[in-house]
């Protein structure tokens, strides 16, 4: 037992804090406490989901939060009320219409639809090279928005979905984030995630070492896509309203930010993201409500939160392009594995890169 | 890590397994057109297992245009490529690594954020092995070729010959029918060659690999190759022993007189 503790220690470490903070949330018995924390952990199951293609393809997606819509549809159309669904969503399949699924069933198709979604399009997108692919999950971002916006009989349109049952507190939501460090730990280790990773140090010599690079990015694209619609699935159950104005431009750049903020190549740092830019959100937040002193209102302008937001990306980007995190695992201080540890100290990323001449 | 002297034992490989049974890797009126430009025009060249074959010429010969048809990851514009019978066309790069045709870059092309094993595990994985199946291999080919002490090390830190090593490593997993050495001893010292020798002339005997081997260093070439081919301009201008080709007129005009 200890052993395996000490092998798998990076999610056992990243799961237990999970816990730690959702219990003293809890104790607060603040409701807002409570509900900044829930929707922190959607974030994070979705910040995991990108995790696992960008930070172990190293391509850039914009196109996940196209996915957690999907996801979040999906859930809808399942758990909403039938009476409205029959009026307002007349082009869903009869089952959908006349039946209201339990939370499971909706979280289920949240993951499976867009995994589909992926896959064929993935198929194509793979094909691409990696800038070129990111600019494609562009399209695949803004293909979803106007079908969803516009698709009145399904989607509702421009109005909400509303009539879903709000079951997602923060012990559902940490549930499903612990999951999704878990799944995201169990791939970056398989066999499947060493192949993918060995692709984005080096694609051309991935090839060479006989792995189907493309083939790989798509797994991992599917995977990813299915994480991220089981977040969009959970903050329909959370919000209990639906429309598709939140996924777009503004969440796919928070998303991506935790992952820059926190470092992309390690999947602590996925996770110290999300902590780290909601703490930042939060604060100017409160700042720009203000504090009434008097007569004197003092608070930050709005808008002090993107802008809070991206001098913090900057200053990362300048002082630890790495991330947080620095590309490196959460490990228990002292308990690392003997051979681990000196591999760690004799790391100089600096001058690592210039030790071959190129050719 | 037991103490197995170097080049004589071959690494247990914990598998059986053959990715070809193919004796030549052939390329048969190969040419390469990159709009317009004619890299290489019509070669014809033959490797047999076993056989450390010298591959030579002055730069933009066509020497790794050649290898990259031969490794797939260049496709000929006429010719072909075939593995014993087997015709190529259409086979992607990491195919035809599976089937056992493996490759070394001038550039080292190390995964440069993953440790010095999990390099050379990444080829053991693409083949099909289990992640501890290809960590134990990885572990007895870093034994074999003297890196075993530095299996945690990312292999970015690793020194310049040692990054070699690792490449050469990396692509003797599972004993491949063929591999090809894109320029091995490019910027060593004179000693750093006398080891890489040994290393390279063990490799036909241990892996049972035929050596494609493309080198500038003429006293690598020279010293290890049973036989030698010689490209310029795109064609083939020689071919023979050693001891031929230094004696070679043409030879020593376009090449070897500039080394003088």
């Amino acid at each position: 037992m200890r052993d395996f503790l000490i092998r798998h220690q990076t999610p056992a470490l990243l799961v237990a804090g999970l816990v730690v903070v959702t219990v003293l949330g809890v104790l607060t018995g603040n409701e807002t406490v409570q509900v900044t924390l829930t929707e922190m952990f959607i974030r994070l199951v979705v910040v995991v989901g990108l995790w696992v293609f960008i930070g172990n393809s190293g391509i850039i997606s914009f196109g996940h939060i196209g996915f957690m819509g999907v996801g979040a549809y999906a859930a809808a159309w399942a758990s909403a009320e039938p009476g409205f669904k029959q009026i307002m969503l007349s082009g869903l399949p009869v089952f959908l219409q006349e039946n209201q699924y339990p939370f499971a069933f909706a979280i289920i198709g949240a993951t499976l639809l867009p995994a589909l979604v992926a896959l064929l399009l993935g198929i194509a997108l793979m094909r691409l090279a990696g800038t070129a692919a990111s600019i494609a999950t562009f399209a695949v971002l803004m293909i979803v928005n106007s079908v969803y916006a516009n698709w009145d009989s399904v989607t509702a349109g421009s109005s909400s979905i509303i009539g879903i049952p709000t079951v997602v507190g923060p012990w559902v939501a940490v549930g499903f984030a612990a999951g999704a460090v878990v799944t995201a730990y169990l791939f970056q280790v398989s066999r499947l995630g060493l192949m993918l990773r060995a692709s984005r140090d080096d694609e051309v010599a991935a090839r060479a070492s006989a792995v189907e690079v493309k083939r790989m990015r798509l797994v991992a694209f599917v995977l990813s896509a299915a994480i991220a619609g089981a977040g969009g699935g959970l903050y329909a159950q959370f919000l209990g309203i639906l429309t598709i104005d939140p996924f777009y431009l503004g969440l796919t750049f928070i998303t991506l930010a935790m992952l820059v903020v926190g470092g992309m190549s390690s999947l602590s740092g996925a996770v110290a993201g999300v902590f780290a830019v909601t703490i930042i959100v939060e604060l100017l937040r409160i700042a720009e409500r203000g504090v009434s002193l008097g007569a004197l209102d003092l608070g930050l302008p709005l808008g002090s939160q993107e802008i809070g937001l991206g001098v913090l990306m900057a200053l990362i980007l300048i002082f630890r392009p790495n991330g947080l995190s620095n590309g490196r695992e959460l490990v228990w201080p002292g308990a690392a594995p003997a051979a681990k540890a000196p591999a760690g100290r004799t790391l100089s990323p600096e001058l690592t890169g210039d030790a071959a001449p190129s050719p | 890590m037991s103490e197995t002297p170097a080049f004589i034992e071959p690494p247990s490989l914990g598998v059986d397994r053959a990715l070809t049974n193919a004796a030549t890797l052939a390329a048969e009126g190969l040419s390469v057109r990159f709009s317009g430009l004619l890299a290489i025009s019509d070669v014809t060249i033959r490797q047999a297992r076993h056989e450390i074959l010298g591959l030579i010429g002055p730069n933009g010969a066509g020497k790794t245009t050649l290898v990259n048809c031969l490794t797939g990851f260049q496709k000929p514009s006429e010719g072909r490529v075939m593995l014993g019978d087997e015709d190529t066309a259409g086979w992607s790069a990491a195919r035809f690594r599976a089937h056992g045709i493996a490759r070394t870059f001038q550039a080292g092309r190390l995964f440069k954020d993953m440790t010095v094993a999990e390099n050379v595990e990444v080829t053991g994985v693409g083949l099909g092995l289990g992640l501890k199946a290809a960590r134990e291999h990885a572990m007895a080919m870093l034994g074999w070729i003297g890196l075993a002490d530095k299996a945690r090390a990312k292999a970015g830190t690793l020194a310049y010959t040692d990054q070699r090593r690792l490449g050469i490593a990396r692509a003797l997993v599972l004993s491949p029918a063929f591999i090809l050495l894109d320029e091995p001893a490019a910027g060593m010292s004179d000693a750093e060659c006398e080891e890489l020798m040994t290393l390279v002339s063990a490799i036909p005997k241990t892996f049972t690999s035929g050596v494609l081997l493309i080198e500038h260093n003429m006293r690598v070439v020279m010293g290890i190759s049973h036989r030698v081919q010689v490209l310029d301009g795109g064609k083939t201008l020689a071919e023979g022993l050693p001891a031929e080709i230094q004696k070679h007129e043409a030879v020593m005009a376009a090449y070897l007189g500039m080394e003088a």
